[in-house]
């Protein structure tokens, strides 16, 4: 896993459920800060500490526009979880051939003697 | 929670190896086979610990390109049915201690098949979200499909 130093943050970002629901929120377009938070009974400087994880774990990229701070999904994060699960199964795919060769080849020398 | 919750986060492999049962098992337990193959050449691998029962300890260790060695694999056997069953995982260590970086339960099942041995491997991986996630944001289906759709969404969105 040392490999993806990101994923850990990745994974844990979606561990909350203010998040997931802000991730939510974005996956249909970007919003403002103040339009990500209004659904939430939350004072806006913990509200910005969720802003600030999903940014810092790749989920998502604010941008500010005059006095105006706009979020938007970051597509980077799916490439992450989907990249190392792809290279487990290569590492597992690539092991069962070598462990299918080795047997097969051991076995055939065995029952030539 | 139970495996079958994240499909996409299991990865199974299957294959049929011509050769009895035995013989795979043997390439799975014995220390230097099972160094023939656990890495991918040039990499050589070496066991230092395979303990064969349960809370036995799983070490190994890699060499890439002729270096040193450096730690590989460290486990913690969790079920060893001779012939027919291994289970590991990196959760725990030697001693079913707790492991520092777990992340994967690895389930191999062998069985006789017409052409030899069927083998199976069912490598679970951990997900450190909960699962109300997946109601929360309306997603069933494991984490493949959670990403697949917000990627959809947010490929949509790029539009």
């Amino acid at each position: 896993m040392a490999k993806y130093p990101q994923l850990n943050g990745v994974f844990q970002a979606l561990a909350d459920p203010t998040r997931r629901a802000v991730l939510g929120r974005l996956g249909q377009g970007p919003a403002s800060i103040s339009e990500l938070a209004k659904p939430f009974d939350m004072a806006l400087p913990s509200f910005m500490k969720h802003i600030h994880f999903l940014e810092e774990s790749g989920w998502i990229q604010t941008r500010k526009e005059g006095r105006v701070r706009t979020c938007v999904i970051e597509k980077k994060s799916f490439a992450v979880v989907d990249a190392w699960l792809s290279e487990q199964r290569d590492i597992w795919e690539s092991r069962t051939d070598r462990l299918e060769h080795f047997v097969t080849t051991t076995h055939e020398k065995e029952q030539e003697q | 929670m139970n495996s079958a919750t994240h499909p996409d986060l299991d990865l199974t492999i299957s294959r049929i190896i011509s050769a009895p049962r035995s013989v795979v098992w043997g390439a799975w337990t014995d220390r230097a086979s099972f160094e023939q193959w656990w890495v991918p050449a040039p990499a050589v691998c070496k066991v230092l610990e395979m303990d064969l029962r349960p809370g036995g300890s799983l070490l190994t260790q890699i060499s890439e390109n002729g270096g040193e060695f450096m730690p590989h694999m460290k486990g913690c056997f969790l079920a060893i049915d001779e012939h027919e069953r291994i289970v590991f995982t990196n959760s725990l260590v030697g001693g079913w201690r707790p492991a520092e970086e777990p992340f994967m339960t690895a389930i191999i099942t062998l069985t006789d098949h017409p052409e030899g041995t069927e083998y199976f491997a069912n490598v679970m991986h951990r997900n450190t979200a909960d699962r109300n996630m997946h109601e929360e944001m309306g997603f069933y289906d494991g984490w493949g499909t959670v990403t697949t759709q917000l990627a959809k969404l947010a490929e949509q969105q790029a539009l």
